[in-house]
């Protein structure tokens, strides 16, 4: 099992979200990362050639996927790590619950665990899973710390704490640091980033285990590699005796060199930044007269379904680098936020990713919560067909006979008539005309016959004037006159 | 069958095709690994030159508020580090590792220390094996004489380079750490001081790594 999926509710959920003022001021106020994408990209020219680039070395991985992990772990190895290879989340959990129990250094076996942000960590529910074994986990991102004081999962893969507005933090910091002044302010975000630097610098000393994620591991080096902006990922992974890093396999990619690419599209595609504040190479447990770096040194490498994905048709999708960049442009997730999606990949990765982890039957209405705008797949560092991916799986669903009656007896309609182009056409110009006349040729409807669950909100684009195959016609016409000319 | 006896057969199965083989596919990836070369487009930013390089270094560094002074010796340091101190209202006092280039330095009034990171830490000096143009970027490898936790537990982080050492893009990096056969446990690449975005998005400085990060650039291209 991994981390418990919610998402066979992300309807109800979504409507709540809607629903929810603080969220959507919350919501609101995260608008930033877009805008800052667009105008990093805008400074250097070459970022679309650069994404080819990206979209060919991990593709190239991906198909000798076999081969680079063995030369990873090879030179892993030899540098003085242990590597551990889990198929699912159960494995994965078992390996690091006994590393930690054999570092605790608290009484009965605790031991404190300091961890840096890590989906893959949310992914396989590892906190619970410590918590449950009676060791003490804390979470030093800012973000992760805010939520592992509010006992919520993240809400974006970047920015977890996304959904929490100002003045949350601020209960939150009240309620956990009891030992601070009462009477203490908080007049700006500053100081609450201050406090939690001051709580935080403590528990970095004297925690036994670290725990980080990797953004990419390197064939050539066997390293590891970490990208944080707060540096609390160094500072876990520096001060334990123990490092643990948990990698999903396709994280390997093959030379540094194609680390200089990920890192070119990683950084902008994410925050707008051209590289963020920290960015580790480790590899092995410290050397003969080092005077810190963990002693022990682990590598998980997980596959948790990923090993289906390179089987099926999904593969594409393991290309992801978990920028964020496709949930940032998402109007679906811009408008009811990262937690109705209901488990831990969130926005129109999480469409893709989450019916593949948790099961179709779970994850079925994600691949819906679409408007098929495409924006994602526009942004997307690693050209990643995200709407295509989508359709696929509403595909499945439909195959498998998961869609609910009113949904597949329109579709079958769509199908059938979709078999006779002649009527299709037909139809389908009469049903535009008609939407056309309600929306005032304003071009966007603000009400929808039978789509209420639709517009409530948010306006639906209405159709051209013309079919697609109308006007292709007459432009085509159009085009043979100018040709004679 | 253990579980990576397991994964990799799974793998396999959905790899192998044709002419995809395990033998074909590891001589793949190995020729890809031996060549290591450069495989993505390198931006203009990324190829810069002589002074230019140096410049947009600088450009970058503050770009991301990071602060720079450029010196003209090395042994101009200690008197720049110690005005730098008094200007920033910061004690006379700095951690550093057991780096002979620095312990070879006059510091003067300034008390030094050398060791890791602790817990309290004021102010931080550190040497940098390198630097990125493209980026703004200062490059650290651990070892004996530069413990990795300095980079990140000072408020404030000094920083000594050499605009020589000045890079123009990751890929010379990758070049020098090749050529010269360093192979450190460590290399951090630091863009700025610590940052976090994560209440509403405002970006603040001093997360948990330095609140500011001072670099003193010696100006021997
Ligand atoms: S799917 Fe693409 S845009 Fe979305 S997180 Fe992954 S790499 Fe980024």
């Amino acid at each position: 099992m991994t981390a418990e999926p919610k998402s066979s509710q992300f309807k109800s959920a979504a409507s709540e979200a809607l629903q929810n003022p603080r969220l959507q001021a919350a919501m609101k106020a995260s608008g930033g990362l877009a805008v800052r994408r667009a105008a990093a990209i805008a400074e250097i020219p070459e970022f679309e050639a650069i994404r080819d680039a990206g979209r060919d070395l991990k593709n190239h991985t991906l198909a000798n996927l076999d081969a680079y992990l063995l030369a990873f772990e090879e030179k892993a190895l030899e540098s003085g790590a242990k590597v551990h290879w889990a198929a699912d989340a159960e494995e994965a959990r078992a390996i690091i619950l006994k590393i930690v129990g054999r570092h605790a250094k608290g009484p009965e076996g605790k031991a404190r665990v300091n961890k840096g942000k890590s989906m893959i960590s949310e992914e396989i529910g590892l906190n619970s899973a410590l918590e449950a074994a009676g060791h003490h986990v804390l979470e030093t991102d800012l973000g992760e710390y805010i939520i592992q004081l509010r006992g919520e999962p993240p809400s974006h893969i970047i920015a977890p704490a996304a959904h929490v507005s100002k003045p949350d933090v601020e209960a939150d910091f009240r309620a956990a640091h009891t030992h601070l002044d009462p009477e203490r302010t908080f007049p700006d975000a500053a100081s609450l980033v201050h406090e939690a630097r001051h709580v935080l610098r403590e528990q970095y000393f004297g925690a036994d285990v670290g725990i980080t994620g990797a953004n990419m591991l390197i064939a050539e080096t066997g390293q590891g590699v970490i990208v944080t902006n707060e540096g609390n990922g160094d500072l876990s992974q520096i001060l334990p005796d123990v490092h643990i890093a948990v990698a999903s396999l396709e994280k390997v990619i093959p030379t540094l060199d194609d680390a200089s690419t990920i890192l070119r599209l990683l950084a902008r595609s994410a925050t707008g930044q051209s590289l963020s504040s920290y960015t580790t190479f480790y590899k092995g447990a410290r050397r003969q007269g080092d005077l810190d770096g963990p002693k022990e040194m682990h590598f998980v490498l997980l596959d948790n379904g990923r090993s289906e994905m390179l089987a099926g048709e999904f593969r594409e999708m393991l290309r992801c680098i978990r920028c964020g960049a496709c949930m940032n442009n998402c109007p679906v997730y811009r408008a009811v936020g990262g937690h109705s999606y209901g488990w831990v990949y969130v926005g129109p990765m999480g469409s893709v990713l989450t019916p593949n982890f948790v099961g179709i039957k779970e994850g079925r209405h994600l691949p819906n919560a679409s408007t098929f705008c495409g924006r994602c797949q526009e942004v997307c560092p690693v050209r990643i067909p995200l709407p295509g991916l989508m359709r696929k799986l509403r595909e499945a669903e439909f195959e498998q006979k998961l869609s609910p009656q009113t949904a597949r007896y329109g579709l079958g309609v769509w199908r059938w008539f979709a078999k006779r182009p002649a009527l299709y056409h037909r139809m389908s110009s009469i049903g535009m005309r008609a939407l056309n006349w309600l929306s005032g040729g304003h071009g966007r409807l603000k009400r929808l016959p039978f789509g209420g669950g639709w517009t409530a909100h948010r306006d639906f684009p209405a159709p051209a004037k013309r079919t697609f195959m109308a006007e292709w016609k007459a432009r085509k016409a159009a085009k043979s006159q100018g040709d004679d000319q | 069958m253990s579980a990576r006896d397991k994964i990799l057969s799974k793998l396999r199965a959905a790899l192998d095709e044709g002419d995809a083989t395990v033998k074909a596919r590891s001589a793949a990836a190995q020729a890809r690994i031996r060549t290591a070369k450069q495989t993505g487009p390198i931006p203009k930013i990324a190829r810069t030159d002589g002074m230019d390089r140096v410049n947009q270094f600088v450009e970058r560094a503050e770009a991301v508020q990071a602060t720079v002074r450029r010196i003209a010796t090395i042994e101009e340091l200690p008197g720049a580090v110690s005005d730098e101190l008094r200007r920033r209202n910061l004690p006379a006092a700095l951690r550093m590792g057991d780096d002979a280039m620095l312990a070879s330095l006059d510091w003067g009034a300034v008390e030094t220390s050398v060791g890791p990171g602790r817990l309290e830490e004021p102010v931080t000096l550190t040497a940098a094996v390198g630097g990125v143009s493209e980026t703004g970027t200062l490059v650290f490898r651990s070892g004996p004489d530069a413990p990795s936790s300095l980079n990140f537990l000072g408020e404030a982080h000094f920083v000594v380079l050499r605009a020589r050492d000045i890079e123009a893009g990751l890929e010379g990096l990758w070049r020098k750490f090749r050529d010269s056969g360093a192979d450190p446990r460590t290399v951090n690449l630091i863009t700025g001081p610590s940052r976090t975005g994560d209440i509403e998005q405002k970006i603040e400085l001093g997360a948990h790594g330095p609140v500011a990060l001072q670099i003193f650039l010696i100006d021997d291209y």
